[in-house]
């Protein structure tokens, strides 16, 4: 069991779960397909030395973005989508026209520059949460404020927003 | 890896877990006979002395009976609910230490299944997934019940997990570590010294009011049961469970309980350490686990004792307790904590 | 170049996989909040990429961003939500092809 074996199935069944997320129809199981790929996106994220980013992940993603998801489609009732005839064919063509122009363009320049870019520099040690904290809190001090009040206003905003409209 | 040292990790880690899975039935008959003692009952006491085969004849009902799913069900969330319950409890235990480290011809041994860097942020990661069992559950079963109690216990265990992630962040930063072990390390020393080495629950007494009663909350349990309030709900989201897929979530509840004790135990009470207690030896060890379970089981009758002590909250209440009670008060605890690192009292 | 054993290459080609499946979401579905998840989905396949390289040339600031990038989902994941509920109470639905009303 190579890091790079466990690192190839972690992506293989992130890769294959985000394909179920778009291709079910039904909102309810697009979550939960989303649920496993970021759960196998966060084993990847351990093999990349980033344990804090892969517990983040967890926390932050599967444990309360997505449950919040859930919530709101549970609260909503929302219904599976029909499949209908494309009401709009020339958009669903241009799209997925776009889609593959991207991928294309995508694989041609991981080919061209992808694998070859940087050189290492010193070794770290794997796994290691003071040196990011010590990061974080210096260098990075003013973002992170920043970041504060970038949730406490998201917070306000999304109270304003979902609130109930007083009768008049 | 030899041979020899994956048999020494699989014992390290399914010990615990086999451990509870043993207990648990005995844990229901604690429970059982602990109300009839609360409330002045005998409790069941028919199957062998004292009742004391009732967990057995239990687990037979709960095989033998049908397992029904709901026509209207969907069909794989509902299968998969409780089993995603009862794993997301099991896999918590893997980072709690739950004795002191062994030496085996040289070789440290810690008891404890993974003694990962991010061991905290594992156990909250790992908590915030067992949503989902509840969650699915009560959507799946397409009933109006459940589905309410499912919509509450997902309100219900967002709020109360940032209290209790932040009064552990009391313990973290006392620590300096997210490694469990070290947390336990930290509090085997002594009392009377500066900066302070005894059980953390003496200069975070606040962290460890909050923690507690968020633990109540995050595993379900009366007096915040809103989930499956039965006077209101039936029995929430699991309203519609019978059989051995009503079994497995009621066993996710107790091993959640079992984890939350462990865990405060762990986090505030010194895990397996006790004052002037140094183990060396084989025994000592041995001693030490003792010491974690005793601790541990203390906490699980608390928990018992509470249910049949206090009446529910409404919901309501509930979220007001956890964001305007709990949380705030948990933030206090972080500063305090903060000016004693500071300090250097801690 | 590797980051711990594992072949930036491999990395950029789950990354890009990943963005490029997002980006079928994004403009194939016709639910709002589906069309939301894959833009998480986006914002995760780019997560990856930044975390390959800072593995790869041994720097923590990629953790940094990405853990910015995490922050910032959460705070959209919360006004993008509450606007769906908002809208769902005006429009009673979130299929993106039937919000075609400037002013309701």
């Amino acid at each position: 069991m190579t890091p790079r074996l466990v690192f190839d199935v972690a992506a293989g069944l992130a890769i294959l779960f985000a394909c179920v997320m778009v291709v079910h129809r039904h909102p309810v199981k697009s979550v939960l397909a989303l649920v496993v790929s970021f759960f196998a996106l966060a084993v990847t994220y351990v093999l990349l030395a980033a344990p804090l980013i892969a517990a983040v992940q967890v926390i932050v993603y599967a444990g309360a973005i997505l449950v919040l998801f859930l919530f709101v489609l549970m609260l909503l009732n929302v219904p599976e989508e029909v499949r209908q005839t494309p009401d709009r064919p020339i958009h669903q063509a241009l799209s997925a026209g776009a889609i593959v122009a991207f991928a294309a363009a995508l694989l041609a320049s991981l080919r061209a520059y992808g694998a070859t870019r940087a050189a290492p520099s010193a070794e770290l040690p794997p796994g290691d949460l003071a040196p990011v904290a010590r990061l974080l809190f210096s260098d990075h001090f003013l973002s992170f404020e920043a970041l504060s009040i970038l949730l406490l206003a998201a917070l306000v905003g999304s109270f304003v927003l979902a609130r109930r409209e007083e009768s008049p | 890896m030899s041979a020899s040292d994956v048999g020494m990790l699989a014992l390290r880690v399914l010990a615990p877990v086999l451990v509870i899975l043993i207990v648990l039935p005995m844990l229901q008959w604690v429970e059982r006979r602990g109300a009839g003692l609360i409330q002045d009952r005998p409790g069941p006491n028919r199957v062998g002395p004292f009742g004391l085969l009732q967990p057995l004849a239990d687990v037979v009902k709960f095989f033998m009976k049908e397992d029904l799913i709901p026509s209207h069900a969907d069909r794989f969330l509902y299968v998969l609910a409780p089993g995603l319950a009862t794993f997301a409890a099991l896999t918590t235990f893997a980072v709690i230490p739950y004795g002191a480290t062994l030496n085996i011809r040289g070789n440290p041994v810690p008891l404890v299944g993974a003694d990962v860097s991010i061991g905290i942020l594992y156990l909250f990661a790992v908590t915030s997934l067992s949503v989902y069992g509840i969650v699915l559950a009560g959507w799946s079963s397409n009933n109006k019940f459940s589905l309410i109690g499912g919509i509450r216990s997902s309100a219900q265990i967002i709020s109360y997990e940032l209290a209790m992630t932040t009064a552990a962040a009391g313990v973290i930063l006392a620590a300096g570590s997210f490694r469990l072990t070290d947390v336990v390390a930290m509090q085997s020393g002594s009392w009377l010294s500066l900066p302070y080495r005894g059980w953390t629950v003496v200069p975070q007494l606040l962290g460890f009011v909050v923690f507690f009663v968020s633990a109540f909350a995050e595993t379900n349990r009366l007096p915040f049961d809103l989930p499956e309030a039965e006077a209101e709900l039936v029995a929430g989201y699991h309203t519609e469970y019978s059989a051995m897929k009503f079994a497995m979530f009621y066993m996710a509840e107790y091993i959640n309980v079992v984890v939350a004790s462990a865990l405060m135990v762990t986090l505030y009470f010194g895990g397996w350490s006790f004052p002037g207690f140094h183990p060396t030896s084989l025994g000592g060890v041995v001693l030490s686990v003792l010491i974690f379970a005793v601790k541990t089981a203390f906490f699980v009758w608390i928990f018992m004792w509470v249910r049949w002590t206090l009446p529910r909250f409404r919901y309501d209440q509930l979220m007001r307790l956890g964001w305007k009670a709990l949380l705030p008060l948990a933030l206090l605890n972080l500063f305090w904590v903060a000016g004693l690192v500071l300090w250097n009292a801690l | 170049m590797t980051a711990n054993g594992i072949p930036i290459g491999d990395v950029l080609l789950a990354s890009g996989a990943l963005f490029v499946i997002g980006l079928a979401g994004a403009l194939l579905r016709r639910n709002a909040i589906s069309i939301f998840l894959a833009i998480e989905l986006m914002m995760n396949a780019a997560n990856l990429a930044v975390l390959g390289y800072a593995a790869a040339l041994h720097s923590l600031e990629g953790q940094i961003v990405v853990f910015f990038v995490i922050a910032i989902a959460a705070a959209e994941a919360a006004v993008g939500l509450a606007i769906f509920v908002a809208l769902f109470r005006h429009t009673e639905t979130i299929d993106v092809n039937q919000i075609n009303l400037l002013k309701w």
